[in-house]
């Protein structure tokens, strides 16, 4: 009974949570003075030298009332509520009229939960492998050496670990291209190559830093856990130290891991922009910079409404699973 | 502290010996007179390092080593108002909700589940690019840092709140009536300082971490000599490229070992109270 | 860092062996690099596989208006005069100016092999004019009473009013035009035009899409076979074939990644770069080269010159022309010209007006008896000439550069405002700012300028400001700066939402000026904060306006139209409503790894401006490399 009152408490929470989110995002961009018709009437400009004043004028009364910006703030936001959380339709792309924001983002979706997924997935595996070896080796020299190569690729901004693999391979090896192109009109082969030569240096830069903050977690999780009074017990009862690797360190220090992985894929979104942004790689981090600088109010919320609904999804299922894997944590 | 210094382990001597490097940077070097580095000098442009100008100057003819010291005390006072602002609140908050608990618990906790859950990235993008018409400054840039940097501490010391709350001593002197702020202040701030301590440093690297980031992407203000916009300006005079170490290495070396010091200084700081507390 | 490095070698070294490599000769299209030429595009659309121009939002300069748009007039940019594309000729119009009878060529067909012809022409303006979900359909209407066809290869448009101006406001001026002609074959089919995509266009221009990318990276135009009866081998009787069989237009990313696919010769044209990393680009591929080989390498003959703008809506202490000369005088344009380009560019110090090569032999060599007489009023009996001659002579001492001084007029223009401090402070003072110990007051509070600039975009502007901020601060005024993204930045602009800044309200490009001034009619200002169709800067001069008032009538042909512009350029300068810097100063790199022939100030048939729909003209020019 008791679960499902926690249950039931959590649901009205994780709703409250993205509500009041959505809420923020929603009027945040219209507070400040800056509108989308003007970013485009001052674009058409800067390209074209003068524009005719009179022209101009009509241009800016016909794009307001296709756009929709006509109404008040209310009626945009109820309208928005209604359609944009409950049925993911947040209308047309200001940028990209008329197509819908939404169709947009799911065109992009792929490409970032592709290769963030991957990444993820992927440092998670390797750094809690070398992670666990070096916690539980803890005084061997290699484990050692791993772990100080960890502490100092981790803390190291992304952009400039990013910025170097870019000079390094692209420029001056050549090996990779220095901005993804993608093919995908030239049949699945030609589409999977272009997109795996495009991936790889996306995908080391998230592996490398990463992989390098599972290290350091689950080495101090194995390391804490290792000297737990049932490691110690199992010692003197003599099993083997690849017994008690695999089913005492390695078990218990895993839990903690997999809800937190499970909130860090809730973030892929997040993490992704600067990645996508700095190689060209296709994708809603792209996406959400463009919003931005041209306004675009419904892919703004779009796309930060799904980030916010993914990373609220996510740490709630965290939160509920955790009591299952772990008997000593109860729901409270 | 002799025998501080003794019990320390490696990271945490390396920690303190690099961020004791940078503060001194930042905020003694820093003081020492010197001319304005920001404005532009162009009839002294791209000048090698001399004794005159330590590391050269810039294509804009600025000096890069005062630049530098500029940008590294910008920086840090950017990640120390951002922690401290973090900090106290987040410790403030997580102890009222977690001492007071029944719905102001709750409201607190869904408000700052909300902070959790919004991502911070492209909401910073959103802040800053709209905000480029004000004239932003340190403290400014810093307030916008801060807007996310309290909810995560705050759910921390909650919890942490919680389980404190069921101990025996707390028990204890609840019995010999004192009364809640009294219990708060004397037997559970002392547990939460060791905690902020080191969420203050965390929080300090994180907002640095994000103003670079900012940085990067061309979105922290054009008159704040930072880290990142010194990384940025450099690309777009194409320091890179131009092959001009002596213009694009210092803020990327000083930014990597700052953080690779701050994060040791973290990591061996827990090793150590761990180790104290007898592990 | 080692440690780093070497463990970023290994794992790419792992990796790289997983990945392999295409074909040397091909292009990652698919198309023989020998063919194709890549074109730089600034940036991705988004709109991908809209091709309809009609519709928001289509990026015409994604080479779509470059290789496909058929326009009545374009330009021909090295002498500044229009000439028929699909028109045959200029227009011939009745006495006031009301009915314009226009020809159109004969032998241009679609690349559907249709016929383009009058039907054509009449079909879209009336398309236009009824369909009030385009945006040009309002102006449209405000112009023309109707326009017909009068037999298939003759319409005639019939304007409300008298309309002098015909081929400068429907055909091709700077950059390009927005009332490009459609197949009517094809969009009278179409039940909404504003809602139609085009993504197969039929054109009259010379090439048509081949492939795009769906996320709107690049797209891929292939020459017609027809094309000698496309607007292109129509115009220019040419019967050799354009060697570019396919054209690529491509995004290329940030600055750091532009310069190294330029360097790889992953891309053949450039639109636009600065002058570092031309340097860069050049001293690591001989291949790379600019529009002039050795100083000043960038063409200044871009029409829009940068300064800097006031918001003269602000009021007091702006609304002042003493305050604005002040500014003027207060910062040494040498130094602005070295901190923004090194000293590249043509000074194109009057307002409005850009100092382009025609710009400056039509407006500025006339004027420069009367500004060189010009006197200001200091406000305490004494007076000051601003203008200053020597600039060229100058500049090319400081950077050691030789030429007769007609050379140099024509790299450096004919003078600047003068560095006069003191001067300044004068008219600070006569403008009611107070300079005490500690710095400048207004009204007794202390003085403040707010300086802002277009980030990331727009080099030249962004470095005039930061170099005027400079000049300001050790002049000694209190200044900030900071930089605004493109949606405020724009919005500000039009609400007068800022001080000073740097901005391009400026153009040359044919004789006439009126098309260049009109928006700085007096009539057109709304109100501060909101968004009117005149200037964001508000500035409000009587005899400005009646210059542009009265030019409206007028032929632009007339020298009488002409009289007018040298007047109205005297009144602004009198009243400095804006502080130009340099002309357009554009460093437009290209590589003749692949191909050559661009045009270059050794071989100017054409302007470099690769991102204006006269770009076909010029593609038809470049040939393979040996």
């Amino acid at each position: 009974m008791k679960f499902w009152k926690y249950l039931g408490l959590r649901l009205l929470t994780w709703a409250l949570t993205i509500l009041i989110g959505v809420t923020f995002i929603f009027f945040v961009p219209r507070m400040f003075p800056s509108d989308p018709v003007e970013g485009m009437i001052g674009q058409m400009q800067a390209r074209s030298g003068q524009m005719d004043p009179v022209a101009k004028e009509a241009l800016r009364t016909s794009l307001r009332i296709q756009f929709g910006l006509e109404g008040s703030l209310w009626s945009q936001y109820t309208s928005f509520l209604w359609k944009g959380l409950l049925h993911f339709d947040f209308g047309p792309s200001l940028m990209s009229y008329p197509t819908p924001a939404s169709e947009i983002i799911t065109r992009n979706l792929p490409y970032t939960v592709g290769l963030s997924l991957t990444t993820t997935i992927l440092a998670w595996i390797i750094g809690n492998v070398i992670g666990l070896l070096a916690g539980f080796r803890k005084n061997k020299r290699s484990s050692k050496i791993l772990e100080t190569i960890a502490i100092c690729i981790y803390p190291i901004p992304y952009f400039i670990v990013a910025l170097i693999l870019q000079i390094v391979f692209s420029y001056v090896l050549g090996w990779f291209p220095l901005r993804a192109t993608i093919l995908y009109n030239g049949g699945w082969v030609a589409f999977m190559t272009s997109l795996l030569k495009a991936s790889v240096l996306p995908a080391v830069s998230i592996l490398l830093l990463g992989t390098g903050w599972w290290i350091i977690s689950m080495k101090s999780l194995a390391s804490t856990t290792a000297e737990e009074d049932f490691v110690l017990y199992a010692r003197y009862r003599g099993l083997s130290e690849a017994k008690i690797g695999k089913s005492y360190v390695f078990r218990n220090s895993i839990l903690t891991q997999i809800t937190a992985l499970a909130m860090s894929l809730g973030g892929v979104f997040n993490g992704s922009i600067m990645t996508e942004i700095i190689f060209g790689y296709p994708g809603v981090g792209t996406l959400i910079q463009d919003a931005i600088t041209q306004s675009d109010y419904n892919m703004i919320l779009g796309c930060i409404t799904i980030s916010i609904v993914a990373i609220a999804t996510c740490t709630l299922i965290a939160d509920l699973i955790y009591p299952f894997i772990d008997p000593r944590i109860r729901y409270s | 502290m002799k025998k501080f210094w003794k019990n320390a382990n490696g990271r945490l001597k390396f920690g303190l010996i690099m961020t004791a490097f940078f503060l001194i940077l930042g905020f003694v070097v820093f003081y020492i007179p010197h001319t304005n580095p920001f404005p532009n000098n162009i009839r002294s442009k791209n000048l090698a390092p001399s004794l005159e100008h330590f590391f050269g100057t810039t294509s804009q003819g600025q000096d890069i080593f005062w630049l530098l010291i500029e940008a590294i005390h910008n920086s840090l006072m950017i990640g120390f108002i951002v922690a401290l602002l973090g900090t106290v609140v987040g410790v403030f908050v997580g102890l009222v909700a977690g001492f007071v608990g029944g719905t102001l618990d709750r409201v607190l906790m869904v408000i700052t589940d909300t902070f959790v859950v919004i991502p911070s990235l492209p909401v910073l993008i959103l802040m800053t690019s709209l905000m480029k018409g004000s004239n932003s400054t340190v403290i400014l840039m810093a307030l916008v840092l801060a807007m996310f940097a309290w909810a995560w501490p705050s759910r921390q010391i909650r919890s942490m709140a919680l389980t404190l709350k069921e101990r025996d001593f707390i028990h204890t002197a609840k019995f010999s009536g004192e009364g809640t702020v009294q219990i708060v202040v004397t037997e559970i701030l002392p547990f939460a300082l060791t905690w902020s301590l080191s969420n203050f440093m965390n929080a300090t690297l994180s907002a640095i971490g994000s103003e670079s980031s900012l940085a990067v992407l061309g979105l922290s203000p054009a008159n704040l000599v930072s880290l990142g916009n010194m990384i940025q300006w450099a690309r777009n005079y194409n320091a890179i490229m131009a092959g001009r170490w002596n213009w694009i290495l210092p803020p990327i070396l000083a930014t990597v070992l700052l953080f690779v010091g701050l994060f040791m200084l973290i990591t061996g700081y827990n090793d150590y109270m761990s180790m104290k507390r007898g592990r | 860092m080692r440690k780093i490095l070497s463990l970023v070698l290994a794992l790419a070294l792992v990796l790289s062996l997983g990945s392999f490599a295409f074909a040397e000769e091909m292009t990652e299209v698919g198309t023989p690099r020998a063919e194709t030429l890549i074109v730089e595009t600034q940036t991705p659309t988004d709109v991908p596989g809209q091709f309809n121009s009609y519709m928001l939002g289509t990026q015409m300069g994604f080479g779509i208006h470059q290789l496909m748009s058929a326009h009545l007039w374009e330009i021909d940019t090295v002498k500044g005069e229009q000439f028929g594309e699909v028109a045959e000729g200029m227009p011939e119009s009745n006495e006031d100016f009301t009915e314009h009878v226009v020809k159109i060529r004969q032998g241009i067909k679609w690349s559907d092999g249709e016929d383009l012809n009058a039907d054509d022409v009449v079909f879209t303006f009336n398309m236009i004019m009824n369909n009030p979900g385009i945006g040009q359909s309002a102006y449209a209407n405000t112009v023309f009473a109707s326009v017909e066809k009068v037999d298939d290869y003759t319409v005639k448009f019939v304007t409300k009013e008298s309309f002098p101006r015909l081929a400068l406001r429907f055909g091709v001026t700077i950059w390009g035009n927005d009332y490009r002609i459609v197949p009517e074959h094809i969009y009278s089919q179409v039940e909404d035009v504003t809602q139609f995509k085009d993504e197969n266009p039929v054109v009259a221009g010379p090439y048509t899409v081949k492939d795009y990318d769906p996320n709107g990276q690049w797209i891929l135009y292939q020459l017609r076979e027809d094309w000698q009866q496309s607007t292109l081998g129509v115009v220019t009787g040419k019967t050799e074939a354009p060697a570019a069989k396919y054209v690529l237009f491509k995004v290329l990313g940030d600055d750091t990644t532009r310069q190294m696919a330029m360097i790889n010769n992953e891309v053949d044209v450039m639109c636009e770069v600065t002058p570092e990393i031309l340097d860069v680009m050049t001293s690591s591929n001989d291949k790379i080269a600019c529009w002039y080989d050795e100083f000043p390498y960038a063409t200044s003959d871009d029409p829009c010159s940068k300064g800097l703008g006031f918001s003269i809506g602000k009021g007091a202490p702006y609304d002042s022309a003493d305050f604005r000369w002040a500014i003027a005088l207060a910062m040494n344009f040498d130094e602005i010209s070295l901190g923004i380009f090194d000293g590249v560019g043509r000074a194109s110090v009057f307002p409005i007006v850009t100092a382009t090569s025609a710009g400056q032999e039509l407006y500025y060599k006339p004027l420069l008896e009367w500004v060189s007489n010009f006197e200001l009023d200091l406000g305490d009996g004494t007076t000051v000439k601003p203008f200053d001659p020597e600039y060229a002579s100058r500049m090319a001492a400081e950077l050691g550069i030789e030429g007769t001084d007609e050379e140099l007029i024509e790299m450096f223009g004919v003078g600047c405002w003068k560095y006069d401090p003191e001067a300044a402070e004068k008219l600070l003072v006569k403008a009611g700012l107070e300079k005490k110990d500690d710095g400048w007051y207004f009204n007794g509070e202390p003085f403040v300028v707010n300086l802002t600039y277009l980030a990331d975009t727009e080099a030249q502007a962004g470095r005039g400001v930061l170099a005027a901020y400079d000049q300001l601060t050790k002049f000694g005024l209190t200044c900030n700066i900071s930089s605004e993204s493109s949606a405020t930045w724009d919005t500000n602009n039009g609400t007068g939402e800022y001080e000073i800044r740097g901005i391009w309200p400026t153009g040359f490009i044919v004789k006439d000026l009126y098309s260049q001034i009109n928006g700085w009619d007096a009539d057109l200002i709304a109100p501060m904060g909101e968004i009117g169709s005149g200037q964001g800067t508000r500035w409000n001069n009587a005899r400005a306006t009646e210059i542009i008032h009265e030019m409206a009538k007028v032929s632009p042909d007339s020298e009488e139209s002409y009289e007018l512009g040298l007047e109205f350029l005297k009144v602004a300068i009198e009243d400095m409503p804006f502080i130009g810097f340099h002309s357009g100063v554009k460093f437009v790199p290209t590589n003749s790894t692949y191909w050559t022939n661009y045009p270059c100030a050794a071989n100017p048939y054409n302007g470099p401006w690769w991102w204006w729909s006269c770009f076909k003209y010029i593609v038809a020019e470049i040939t393979p490399a040996a």
